[in-house]
Parts: structure tokens; sequence; C-alpha cells
């Protein structure tokens, strides 16, 4: 068992051009901490993983694991255990052999590989198929192989790279909850990369998200919290954006009002939007961008509606429990999650409610401005 | 497979059918030649006062095993009591052929899959223009460097004298400058093993070398197969350069030997045919020793595609 730290770590893979592919990540994991990398795809996140696992070199900064810095140390010497988004398990050998390979290479004797190998084996119900090969197994099995081939190494960090992606919807969910189960087992450290936000809310005790890197931000750690943290109080509008499904909605405005737990936006619709959100620190007049998720917005009638806007209806989709419509507001796209059914059509006119409670408000350099309150639709 | 046909498939299956039977047969017509050319009387291709059909047919009364023992290295007795002795040592061609083609293959084997491995794996610098210069060498026919290679290996015969002309370890040192191709074909294999299994060994605690010799070679062995036959092959029909290395007759491969049978005065048809045959019959056996391990799918299901 083992924390995990990385200081101002860089990654470049082509010095010439001198385009790193991560700068300045700076994490603190604790023991036993089960931790998920999000971010779109070419954000660098299974770079970071490869190079906590030793696969990929470090070019700038200092990993430590325990209280060892493994910066120059082999993959072998670190103490992890990868599972792979391909699973990579070796094709030649049967599911007993392939959770063998690396204890056989560490030369433990015989009980001790048996003994960890059906211990694996046993907690994730292998037992039945420890003499096919790889090719005889499905896809779910294949990576449940993948994790018990780690597992037997008892690592102290486990490091998964995107393990689900080839999975089908169905047997994704069961993994879902077999890794959760497995975390709580076996108690140790767990880095996990995705770009299925779901997995990343439901497994993460924290989340990290990454963007592309620009060439002049001075990071792309976008933020490293909770799930639930990310979702209300994002830092930025990429992580706003990025967490919550559907999109969050943003629309363009400047500010008109300014108070202590309040404030008052006009967009570029003309409508004047009321915010619980502290925007003391810019002033009035200044360019900001209003978000409000598609789950928060309410009916007009509905008493929280503080202020309201109308948009057009361009597809309205009904799924029985509720329905997803998405309009345009002066040429933006905007989707409301209602919880019920919402009699319209294409090229109606919809009015929604938007809640005080439930304003993002991001300023011009998308920082996000603290909000006072949070919301949840009753 | 399902794939609905017209009525006259029927009619062009067994157009196709004829058209191959004819092609095979104008295959495997030289070899039945040869075959039945070792077994009949005389030294003679055809027999002109045989009928037509004797060609194809020989009669019984005509067959022999005579050049068969000439070419097992057994003297015969003529009718008019006159006793034949094997003008050449075939066997010992043989065995040199088998020898040198065995070791070549081999050493080809070992040394195209170590760098196939560095191209196909490792980054260092020049690596496309090695790979690429590799290649267009290997266009130059080895008969175009006849002159430079006898130099080279009179040369180096005087310093290091197992190496040199007239040996068995030269001519394999010379073959074991072809392996250019094999090192790309080699290279395209590995390149379709997925690198995340030898990174999956890497943290299973093998060095490169154990992830190279316990799970990428073992993946290989279709393709090390191919490699072998095709240098076993390459080797055991190669003349030119074994031709100008090889100066005692004792020392020939078979391939080189059997040419002595058909010297401008006196061409020995029957005991080349024999000689010629027996060639064969390594790579025949080769063949079906590397058959067992020419079979696909080895990496079926180690990494989703």
């Amino acid at each position: 068992m083992a924390e995990v730290t990385l200081t101002n770590v860089r990654k470049n893979y082509n010095p010439s051009l001198l385009k790193d592919t991560l700068r300045n990540i700076n994490l603190d994991i604790k023991d036993g901490e089960f931790i998920v990398f999000v971010g779109p795809s070419g954000c660098g996140k299974s770079t970071l993983l490869r190079m906590i696992a030793g696969l990929e070199d470090i070019t700038d900064g200092e990993l430590k694991i325990g209280s060892k810095v493994m910066n120059d140390v082999p993959p072998v010497d670190r103490g992890v255990g990868m599972v792979f988004q391909s699973y990579a398990l070796y094709p030649h050998m049967d599911v007993r052999q392939n959770m063998e390979f690396g204890l056989k290479l560490k030369k433990f004797d015989k009980d001790t590989i048996e003994k960890r190998v059906n211990n694996a084996a046993q907690i994730l119900g292998l037992e039945a198929l420890m003499d096919r090969k790889p090719k005889a197994l499905s896809g779910g099995q294949r990576q449940r192989v993948a994790i018990g081939r780690s597992i037997v190494q008892q690592p102290d960090v486990f490091l998964f790279d995107e393990p689900l992606s080839n999975l089908d919807a169905a047997l994704r969910v069961k993994m879902r909850i077999e890794i959760a189960k497995l975390h709580k087992e076996l108690n140790s450290t767990i880095i996990y990369v995705t770009h299925d936000q779901v997995e990343a809310m439901t497994l993460a005790d924290k989340i990290v998200v990454l963007s592309p890197l620009k060439e002049s931000a001075e990071t792309n750690l976008e933020q490293f919290g909770t799930p639930l943290e990310l979702y209300h109080n994002p830092t930025n509008k990429f992580v706003a954006g990025f967490i919550g499904s559907p999109k969050m909605n943003f629309l363009k405005g400047q500010l008109i009002e300014i108070g202590e737990e309040t404030c008052k936006v006009k967009l570029n619709t003309g409508d004047v939007i009321t915010a619980c959100v502290d925007a003391r620190r810019a002033s009035v007049g200044d360019k900001v961008e209003l978000g409000i998720r598609p789950e928060h917005l309410v009916p007009v009638e509905h008493p929280d509606s503080k202020s309201r806007l109308s948009g057009m209806v361009q597809v309205a989709e009904h799924l029985g429990a509720e329905s997803f419509v998405y309009l345009d507001v002066d040429g933006e796209d905007f989707t409301v999650k209602a919880a019920s059914e919402i009699p319209v059509d294409t090229g109606d006119s919809l009015e929604v409610g938007i809640p005080a409670e439930a304003c993002y408000l991001f300023d011009s350099q998308e920082k996000a401005f603290k909000r006072t309150a949070r919301y949840n639709r009753t | 497979m399902a794939i609905v046909q017209p009525k006259s498939i029927k009619y062009r299956i067994l157009a196709t059918h004829i058209v191959m039977c004819l092609f095979l047969l104008a295959v495997l017509f030289p070899l039945y030649m040869v075959v039945m050319i070792s077994f009949r009387e005389g030294n003679f291709a055809t027999n002109v006062s045989d009928s037509f059909y004797d060609l194809f047919l020989p009669r019984m009364d005509s067959l022999t095993l005579d050049h068969w023992k000439l070419a097992l290295g057994m003297s015969y007795v003529d009718e008019a009591g006159v006793e034949h002795l094997p003008p050449f040592p075939v066997l010992k061609w043989l065995w040199n052929s088998i020898i040198i083609s065995f070791f070549t293959s081999a050493f080809i084997v070992l040394l195209s899959t170590t760098s196939a491995y560095a191209f196909a794996r490792l980054n260092f610098k020049g690596k496309n223009a090695l790979l690429n210069c590799m290649l267009i060498f290997q266009m130059f026919p080895s008969v175009l460097a006849l002159v430079a290679i006898y130099a080279l290996f009179d040369n180096i015969g005087e310093y290091i004298p197992f190496i040199g002309l007239d040996t068995r370890a030269g001519l394999i040192l010379s073959y074991m400058g072809g392996i250019a191709l094999h090192i790309w074909t080699i290279k395209g294999y590995f390149e379709t093993i997925d690198a995340s299994l030898e990174e999956a060994a890497a943290i299973d605690g093998a060095t490169p070398w154990q992830a190279f010799r316990l799970v990428l070679l073992p993946l290989s062995v279709p393709i090390l197969a191919v490699v072998f036959i095709l240098a076993f092959i390459g080797t055991i029909t190669e003349v030119p350069v074994a031709s100008i290395l090889l100066n005692d007759v004792d020392n020939y491969t078979l391939a080189v030997g059997s040419q002595q049978y058909l010297a401008s005065q006196n061409k020995l048809w029957g005991d080349f045919a024999a000689a010629a045959v027996m060639s064969g019959l390594p790579i025949t056996v080769v063949f079906m020793l590397a058959q067992r391990w020419l079979v696909g799918g080895l990496t079926a299901g180690g990494v989703k595609g």
C-alpha cells in the first residue's frame, strides 16, 4: 500500500518540437484512494498513467511511490500492477500460466505461487477457466484474467488504462461494480484512466480532470477533487463542461449588478438572470459566461424559477422517464432535461425557468466565480 | 459462401477444374520425366529408338536401379561384365548440402530475428535509412559480387583458414549476407504483435530479453518456420557463390556437383536425374517437419483489436 506523489511533472515526447504533452502536474494521492484520470482524447491521461507505471520516462519533475523517488526505477521495482486497455494477455499461455508468469520470473517458490494464483482466481471467479487459452475466453473473462495477473503480484498501486472500453455496455456496468468491490476488498491505491464520466463519477474517490495542453497554459491539470466537488464547484469552464451529461449550457452576457450572495447577468439575448454567485472580484459591465446544467432547468411556474429564458425547439426526445429538449437560444444550442414529458414539438417556442441557485458563472478567462449555493431539483 | 450463384456456375467450375488439371500436369511433368529418366536404362534424356509412348510410359524391362546405385555410392556390373564405379561422391555432396543449408538457415533465423526485433521495437538513429539500404542492396544479385566474394574469402582464408576458400564455414558466412529480406519479413510480423504484451511482461518483471524470448518468440514461430524454409531452399539450390567458393570436388554441394554429370562431351542424364531427385529429399523433409509450425492464429485472444 502506498501513496503516490507527483511534483511538477512534465512530459515531452519530442524535445525538438518543444511541444509538451503534460506540464506542471502536481498530485498528492493518498494510500488506498481510488483516483480516476479523465479528459478528452489527447489530453495525456494515458501518458501520465504510463509514466507512473514506468513505461514512459518522465521529462521533468518527480514521481514518488511510497516515500521513494521512482523516476529512474524500472517498472518491475515500482510495485505497480497494470491492466491494459487491450488486456495484453500472453496468447500462448493458459490463464494459470498468464497469472503465474510474473511470479515465476521473480522466482517465488511453488507454494506461494499456487496460493496467490488460486486466491486471485477465487476473488475474480476464474477457477473454472484456469486451463483455457485467452482466445477461448469472452471479453469480460479476459479482462478479469488481466486484473488477476496484476493482483497476484500484490502491487502497492494498481493502474488501470481504460480497462472497460472494449466491453459492451451491459458487461461494462457489471465489471465496473466488480472493480469497485475489488477496491473495497484489496483496499489498495488504484489509479484508473477513462474517458467515460459515468465510470469516473461512480468509481472515484477523487477525480483528476486533464485537458489537452494549450501552448500558453501553465498546466493541463484542470482540477483534482471529489466527484461532487467537481460537479458543484468546477474551477473553470472546461471542468464544468466536461463533468455532467448532457453537457452544461453556456450563454454569454455581462454583469449588471453585483451583490454579496447574488448577482445579475444580462445575457446577449436580453434576458436578465439572477445567479447565486459571489462575483465581487469582477466589476459591473465585465463580460461573463453563464452556465446552467440541463438537469437544473425547471418549468417557469416552478417555485424555484427566479429567471426565465426562451428558445425554439429543434428536437425533442421523449425517453419515458425523462425528456431532452434541444433549444436554439439566440443561435446557441441549449439543452433542457425535464423529469417528465413536455408536450412540445420541433419549431415550438419553449420557455424555461432558471433557479438562481443553479447558476454557474465564469469570467472572460473562463475561471469560475465562487458559488454561494448548491441546487438539487426536487 | 452462401451467395446465390447463377446456374452457369457449374460449367465454370468444370472449366476451372480442367484448366487447373492442365496446369498441374504442366508443373508435374518435368518432375515425372526426371524420375523416369533416373530409372531408365542408359544415360539418355529420351530414347529415339523408343516409340513416342515409351517416353511417358517406359517399358518395364528397361527399368533399372543402376543410376540410383551410382548415386548412392555403390558400383554396378553391366551385362557385358564391366564394373561401373560411382563417378562422383553424391552422398558426400548431399551431406555437404544438408550441413551447409541447415547451419545457414539456423544462423539466418537467429540473426534476422534479433535484428528484426531491434528494427521493430527499438528506436535508434538511422533506423529507416538502414532498413532502406538493406532492401536496396538486396536488389543487386549476389552474382554481381562473385569476383569480390572470391577475393574476399581468398584473403580472409590467409588469416583465418577455417572460413577461407573451400570451407563450409566460409560458404555459410557468405550466405549470411543475404538476410535483409528475412529481416523485413520478420519485422513485419513483429509489428503485428501488440507492443502492450511486452509492456505487460516488463511490469511482470521480465527483462527485455525475457520479454523477447518468453513472449514475442513463442508467438512468432510460424514466421520463423517460414524464414527457415525459405532460407533452406534458397541455400540448398544456390549455385553461383558455392561454385566459386568451393574448389575441391569432395567439398561440392549437390547443386554444384550435379552439374558435373553434364559435361559438354558427356551428358550422363540418368545419373544426373538420380542425383537431382535425391537433392529434393532434404527440402521435402524440412518442409514436412516445419509444416506443423506453420499455423495461424497463435496471437489470437491476447489483445482486443
